[in-house]
């Protein structure tokens, strides 16, 4: 069952859902960037996104008024948010380790 | 008619198409392109970008009129009902992209397969007849607006399905169009070589032409009905024409950057199996109020918050990219409709799709202004882009593959473009979201979905000033498409220099 979100935490719902996907994006972006160039402040700035995911996550539970089973989606933004980047940097160092190996596609 | 009657009408025909034959002359004079340059497959690619663009036209004309008739209601009342244009305007924008995507896998077919299309004169046929039935069909809806619903109406006039109302023997046609499509392609590849970009082309498209056949029957029961319509609308936007674009842009970034086969191959897997992970069962957050089981609630809700995860590993990707390799590109525009791809795709399908996805605040934006604004702002971003990315692909080859690098000659016009149709398109999902806010806040929460409620909305102030807002900004779009229009059919004409090869990174 759901509970339909207030009145007056319309704005609010509207507002951390979308900031969820900014906070996720930025800290993706800045952790990418802080393995590119290790430089402290650009690590401390991820972290700093994520934190403001976390709050947004918080904040949207409390508004679309998340209970029970449903508190398993914020439960998942929370994880999935922080180890998507580094799984998927991972992937990235993974696929591109043997740039100078050409397939037996590109040999053809 | 007399024969005097009769031979005058012969004379002023034959005038009139001497007429047309001298002014298309003269447009091929003027616009230089040498169809010399092209390869076969690559002609009827071109016949595909054509359509694609009058098309484009056709979206934003009568996107126009529809934005109009919200001011002036009385606007060409009972001429061309609100309901007709915004119909058009939204099979038209179905129906070029899908044009644009068919011209994209032909252009490039015969390159990634070595070999040339084997079925090229059924693909001509094909084009000929899906361009004929497309104009019968937008003519029927400008003809018969009105009239009973009965089962030959169903076959001939409209199906009467939001979004897919082409009658069904039209249906049929789009089927056995994609199909000749389809056979093109296996057999070219069988026939050429495989590649991953082949084989996750080819699985998309048995999922593409076997998934508009959801939408073409019917059922009594409302909910049995759209469970399956969303099939055609959710699952080709959100799954087939995700992962299509996914193969096109594959290609075009090896063309464009020299990314290399083996990079662009994997994540191509990456990205289809995270697009299927959560875009299938995202499907789910159609489902919440059409009278399905309750369980969909957490279904759609659970995967639309997962539907972001592919467009955080592009960022990730673009990034470590951009750290690793120093890519270099001789096709300018090309390159910055890309990029407005990869912003426009995370902006209007990540942030504005889940700001209204979860049950609990859908209840209330659902089918509103809202809606409309995610619409806007995510097909713009996530398909218009890349098959415009692609047409400046294509005319460069078309001109010899001339430079279209830093310094080309009226390099302001795609600029222009770029930004007055970006600039466009941002301002009506802007003036749309105030609008979807206003509407489900004061019509579905505060007055509960109401007959009064609804008219009270759309009276309101914000509502209406967001509504002038958002026709200002379909203008501007049009002066931007204007723009692009005339950059496509001049840009690197007269320019000597060569773009230079690229090669793999």
């Amino acid at each position: 069952m759901i509970e339909p979100v207030a009145l007056e935490d319309f704005f609010i719902t509207f507002f951390s859902s979308a900031l969820i996907i900014l906070a996720g994006a930025s800290y993706a972006l800045l952790f990418a960037w802080s393995k590119v160039n290790p430089v402290i402040s650009i690590k401390i700035a991820a972290y700093i996104s994520y934190a403001v995911l976390i709050l947004s996550v918080a904040e949207l539970t409390r508004a679309a008024q998340f209970h029970g089973y449903w508190l398993i989606i914020s439960l998942v933004m929370v994880i999935g948010y922080f180890f998507a980047p580094i799984g998927i940097w991972h992937l990235c160092v993974k696929t591109h380790t043997d740039d100078l190996t050409p397939t037996t596609e590109e040999k053809r | 008619m007399n024969t005097n009657g009769l031979n005058k009408v012969m004379e002023n025909t034959n005038a009139f198409c001497k007429k047309l034959l001298v002014c298309r002359n003269n447009f091929k004079t003027w616009v230089q392109l040498d169809s010399s340059n092209l390869s076969d497959g690559q002609q009827l690619s071109v016949k595909y970008f054509t359509v694609a663009v009058i098309l484009f036209f056709a979206q934003i004309l009568f996107g126009l009129l529809a934005a109009t008739q919200f001011i002036y209601p009385s606007f060409l009342y009972e001429i061309l009902d609100f309901s007709v244009n915004r119909m058009i305007h939204i099979n038209a924008m179905i129906i070029w992209m899908l044009y644009g995507f068919i011209g994209c896998v032909y252009w490039f077919l015969e390159d990634e397969s070595g070999t040339e299309i084997v079925g090229l004169k059924l693909g001509n046929i094909a084009f000929w007849v899906l361009t004929s039935a497309v104009t019968v069909v937008v003519l029927v809806y400008l003809l018969v607006q009105i009239g009973p619903g009965k089962d030959s109406s169903l076959w001939f006039i409209n199906e009467g399905r939001e979004y897919i109302e082409a009658p069904r023997w039209a249906d049929i046609g789009i089927v056995v169009v994609m199909l000749i499509f389809f056979y093109n392609v296996v057999a070219t590849f069988s026939k050429g070589k495989w590649s991953g970009i082949a084989g996750v082309l080819t699985l998309d498209l048995v999922a593409l032409a076997g998934l508009y056949v959801a939408g073409m029957f019917y059922m009594t029961n409302i909910t049995h009905e759209q469970y399956w319509w969303w099939w055609v609308i959710h699952l080709w936007v959100e799954a087939t024409w995700e992962v299509l674009v996914g193969v096109i842009m594959a290609w075009s970034l090896m063309k464009l950057l020299g990314v290399r086969r083996k990079i662009i191959q994997t994540w191509l897997y990456i990205e289809v199996a995270l697009m299927f992970g959560s875009g299938i069962l995202g499907l789910g957050h159609h489902y919440f109020w059409i009278g399905t089981p309750e369980y969909w609630l957490t279904i759609g809700g659970f995967f639309s918050a997962l539907e972001p995860i592919p467009l955080v590993a592009m960022v990730v990707h673009a990034v470590y990219d951009s750290g690793a390799h120093a890519f270099k590109n001789s096709n300018h525009p090309a390159l910055a409709w890309i990029i407005a791809q990869a912003f426009g795709n995370f902006f209007g399908a990540g942030v504005w799709g889940f700001m209204h996805t979860l049950p609990q605040i859908n209840m209330f934006t659902h089918g509103t202004q809202w809606s409309a604004s995610h619409g806007h702002l995510a097909f713009f971003g996530a398909y218009a882009t890349i098959n415009i990315a692609f047409f400046y692909l294509a005319i460069q080859h078309w001109r010899g593959d001339v430079w279209m690098g830093g310094g080309s000659q009226n390099a302001w016009r795609w600029k222009w473009a770029l930004g007055l149709l970006n600039g466009g398109v941002l301002g009506m999902t802007i003036a749309l979201l105030i609008a979807g806010y206003e509407q489900s806040f004061i019509e579905r929460a505060v007055e509960g979905s109401t007959w009064g409620g609804y008219f009270t909305a759309q009276n309101h102030p914000s509502f209406q000033s967001a509504m002038n807002w958002r026709l200002f900004f379909g203008g501007i779009t049009f002066a931007g498409f204007i723009l692009l229009v005339w950059d496509l059919l001049t840009i690197g004409k007269g320019e000597t220099r060569k773009a230079p090869e690229i090669i793999e990174s």
